[in-house]
């Protein structure tokens, strides 16, 4: 065997020597930046320091969030259109919204949407499902758990195809099917569900997705309440449904109203299931969405004029009620506490 | 005691100091008028060294000729009916012709077709709004085929260019043949800004076998198209004969119409005496009596009569308009001539089937003696000023005049049943074969345009909006009249006048 080095054999030793050395490497070059800036910092204060430390984060959030909500602004302003040309109108968009035939409608579609989804699937089914599989064995549990995943990791649009196929009029579309085999059409008659009830279908395909966030968080949180509680509670000869009311509900209430403000903010956005299944329709703006309506004005048009500004404008007003939403969350939840002191580690 | 090491490698730093030292003094004290002799030699250096760049220069360029070059010209194109496909492949077809001469010619020029023809998922809002990106990111394609009525938008913004002086000079080739009238529809502030690429009539088809089951003769069947066109067949009559075969449980729908936005349901306003456009003034116009009556038509159509689905407008082109009429299940639909062409490619109906069982005729006239009506809407090649920029305006013009030609026209017209934009075409082999084309021809004397007006897309939205608020029942007539006129006066006031 030749002495060359590179031909020698490199064995475990030789890398975990090469790792010490570069971790040694990093430590000093670490030393020599955090060191000075630590000194800067003692010197320039505490306060300081946090600001510091919040720049790149704040960065993000005015480059991602705050530039676009101000160029949304500035374009709800003009008369775009296809030509991109910043033809300003003042408010003339705003005073059309409140002359708009159809938003008193879709205003209300939308808060009828995002409550009905939100309480039925995005946190209250989120709920039954980590109460349920909290309380059977872990490895059922986690493989429901598992299961209910799956619309969240499949494509939207395939995702809300399938539902398409199986909402359709034919005696062998899947609901209808289901509903023949288990004799429940006699219940709920078969029927083309995407036109004669769109609504039942669009708040299933968004519920079922969206009731798979609120569990995660809710059974992370679950998982996270002391063995010791759930001893003393069947000590004192607690039921399962004591258990549940006394012991665990109380216990997540933080992620329970977390995620109830998140999911409210996110489903007044949402409409991409609402515009493969429906598109709004039937008939007239039956299930148009405000961000829908925002997307049709900006983006699609027959005739080939778009209205950016107006779509804009529109795109204004959810972000006004976003805010508001949020701030009533805030003080209603008093989610001040909440960063305060975390009651349960998610 | 200093080393021996040191002491050279201090001699050679003094050196180097001095050498640098002197070379500035040289340069800051030498005489500036005369070059020396160096810099002579320097100047000769530079002037060989750029006259080698500029030889390699040409040698590449020589080298670029011997292989010859590729000029590739983008075209857009849309069906969205798949037959249609010609809009887009005759550029092809037309660039073999033309390199097969620029070959023959020994010019070393090759012009390539790049591109796309959009069909069905692809409607025409997402087609347009793709152009209207692409356009922005500098990304438009040379030559862009639109629907006609887009040309008052696209001028007045800057997306296409006038093309009068090309039309002028090719117009002896094929140009002075086109049906004057197709013209008008490319007109917009005086000048000419497409090439008409084909039409069609709108026609209302009927169901032979159903009416033979309601006890109408063989002769009765075949008089209802002259009946028609003679006022002696109205829209009234329609609503009572589609509700006597739905009565009679012979179909489930009276009639079929569209599934989406479009501008079939305008024929109706016609016949009801209502007209879109003045050009006198360049307004679009409103005819509040004409519109009243449309929309009571179709309100009672659905609500009354029971003959339009009050989901009709919520449909899938196959489940909702193709499939009830050619399997039978509707009486009436209204169409066009280009889905005649669609339902034999997709296997629907066979040619023999489509004789035995379809018939077609203009759209009644509101009123006995009336005057029926059709509806054209010529698509259009457009020049992008995108192509001007690129210096492709040119090639461009010449490519749309090839596929111009009845040749390559009327490949198109027959596979997917649209009409000749040429007088030679009626008698060019391929389309004067297609009996169906010869028998709708005469429906383009009763046809009629939608406006070249920038804001024509927004009145075509309320119009939408207002048929589809009727025929779902979300609001009466008179409600989507009042809509209709609000709505219009407050987006688009100083483009639409309003008569009675």
């Amino acid at each position: 065997m030749s002495d060359n080095i590179w031909q020698k054999e490199i064995t475990l030793k030789d890398i975990l020597k090469v790792l010490e050395l570069l971790r040694r490497g990093f430590i000093s070059l670490a030393k020599y930046i955090v060191d000075p800036i630590r000194n800067l910092l003692s010197k320039l204060g505490y306060k300081l320091a946090i600001y510091v430390f919040l720049v790149p984060s704040l960065g993000f959030i005015s480059l991602f969030y705050l530039v676009p909500f101000i160029l949304t602004f500035l374009i709800g302003m003009t008369a775009m259109d296809f030509t991109f040309k910043w033809d300003w109108v003042g408010l003339a968009n705003y005073i059309r919204i409140l002359n708009d035939s159809f938003a008193p409608k879709i205003m209300g579609n939308t808060l009828f949407y995002v409550f009905t989804t939100l309480t039925l699937f995005n946190v209250g089914m989120a709920l039954v499902v980590s109460l349920i599989t909290n309380h059977i064995p872990d490895h059922i549990g986690s493989a429901v758990r598992g299961i209910w995943l799956l619309p969240r990791i499949t494509p939207s649009t395939v995702y809300a195809l399938l539902w398409l196929w199986a909402a359709r009029g034919e005696e062998n579309a899947l609901i209808n099917w289901f509903l023949t085999i288990t004799g429940l059409s006699m219940v709920i008659p078969t029927r083309t569900w995407i036109l004669d009830d769109p609504w039942v279908i669009v708040i299933l395909v968004n519920g079922f997705v969206g009731t798979s966030f609120g569990m995660i968080v809710f059974t992370a949180a679950l998982k996270s309440i002391p063995e010791d509680y759930y001893r003393a509670a069947k000590v004192d000869g607690a039921s399962t449904w004591d258990i549940i009311r006394y012991v665990e509900l109380p216990m997540i209430k933080w992620p329970l109203l977390f995620v109830t403000a998140y999911q409210t903010l996110s489903l007044l956005t949402s409409f991409e299931y609402i515009l493969i299944l429906t598109d709004g329709g039937p008939g007239l703006y039956t299930t148009e969405v405000w961000s829908l309506y925002s997307y049709h004005k900006a983006f699609r048009s027959y005739g080939g004029t778009v209205e950016i500004g107006y779509g804009a404008a529109l795109a204004t007003i959810l972000v006004i009620i976003g805010v508001i939403m949020s701030l009533i969350y805030w003080r209603i939840f008093k989610f001040k506490e909440m960063m305060v002191e975390p009651k349960i580690e998610v | 005691m200093r080393r021996k090491g040191q002491v050279t490698v201090q001699a050679l730093v003094f050196l180097i100091i001095g050498l640098l030292v002197g070379a500035a003094i040289g340069y800051f004290a030498a005489p500036k008028g005369d070059p020396t002799l160096l810099d002579q030699l320097n100047e000769k250096d530079q002037l060989i060294e750029q006259l080698r760049n500029e030889l390699n220069q040409i040698k590449d360029q020589l080298d670029q000729l011997k292989q010859g070059s590729t000029i590739t010209l983008k075209v857009w194109a849309i069906g969205p009916d798949p037959p249609s496909e010609y809009r887009y492949k005759n550029f092809e077809l037309a660039a073999d012709v033309l390199n097969m001469m620029l070959r023959d010619l020994g010019a070393n020029v090759t012009v390539e077709v790049e591109g796309q023809f959009f069909a069905r998922p692809v409607e025409w809002e997402q087609y347009r709004q793709n152009f209207y990106q692409a356009f922005a990111a500098g990304e438009a394609p040379d030559i862009y085929l639109t629907g006609h009525e887009d040309i008052g938008y696209l001028a007045a913004n800057d997306f296409i260019i006038p093309l009068d002086d090309y039309i002028e000079e090719y117009w002896d080739l094929i140009y002075y043949d086109f049906f004057p009238t197709l013209w008008k529809s490319v007109e917009y502030a005086g000048q000419k800004w497409g090439v008409p690429q084909d039409t069609e009539a709108r026609p209302l088809y009927f169901r032979k076998d159903v009416l033979r089951q309601l006890g109408w003769s063989e002769e009765e069947i075949n008089a209802l198209p002259e009946k028609i066109k003679n006022g002696e067949f109205t829209l009234e009559d329609l609503l009572q004969v589609a509700k006597e075969a739905v009565d009679a449980g012979l179909v489930e729908r009276g009639l079929v119409h569209r599934v989406k936005e479009g501008y079939d349901y305008l024929q109706f306003y016609i016949a009801y005496g209502g007209k879109l456009y003045n050009p006198q003034t360049g307004k679009m116009v409103f005819n509040t009596t004409a519109w009243g009556l449309t929309l009571d038509w179709f309100y009672r159509a659905v609500w009354e009569y029971g003959v339009i689905s009050p989901n009709q407008f919520s449909g899938d082109w196959d489940a909702d308009f193709h499939g009830p009429f050619t399997e039978g299940r509707a009486l009436f639909l209204s169409g066009g001539t280009w889905h005649k062409g669609e339902w034999i490619n997709k296997g629907l109906l066979t040619e023999e089937e489509f004789i035995e069982v379809v018939g077609y005729a203009l759209h009644p006239a509101a009123k006995p003696g009336g005057k029926p009506v059709t509806l054209s809407h010529p698509l259009v090649y457009t020049i992008t000023t995108q192509a001007r920029e690129r210096g492709l305006d040119k090639l461009a013009f010449i490519m749309i005049t090839l596929v111009s030609l009845p040749t390559f026209n009327s490949i198109h017209a027959v596979q997917s049943a649209h009409l000749a934009i040429a007088r030679s075409q009626i008698s060019e082999t391929k389309y004067s074969q297609d009996w169906f084309l010869a028998d709708v021809a005469y429906m383009l004397e009763y046809t009629t345009f939608i406006p070249n007006h920038p804001d024509w897309g927004k009145y075509s939205r309320v119009v939408f909006d207002a048929l589809r608020a009727v025929e779902t029942g979300d609001m009466t007539p008179d409600e989507a009249l009042d809509f209709m006129v609000n709505e219009l006066q407050s987006q688009i006031p100083d483009s639409i006048e309003f008569v009675e």
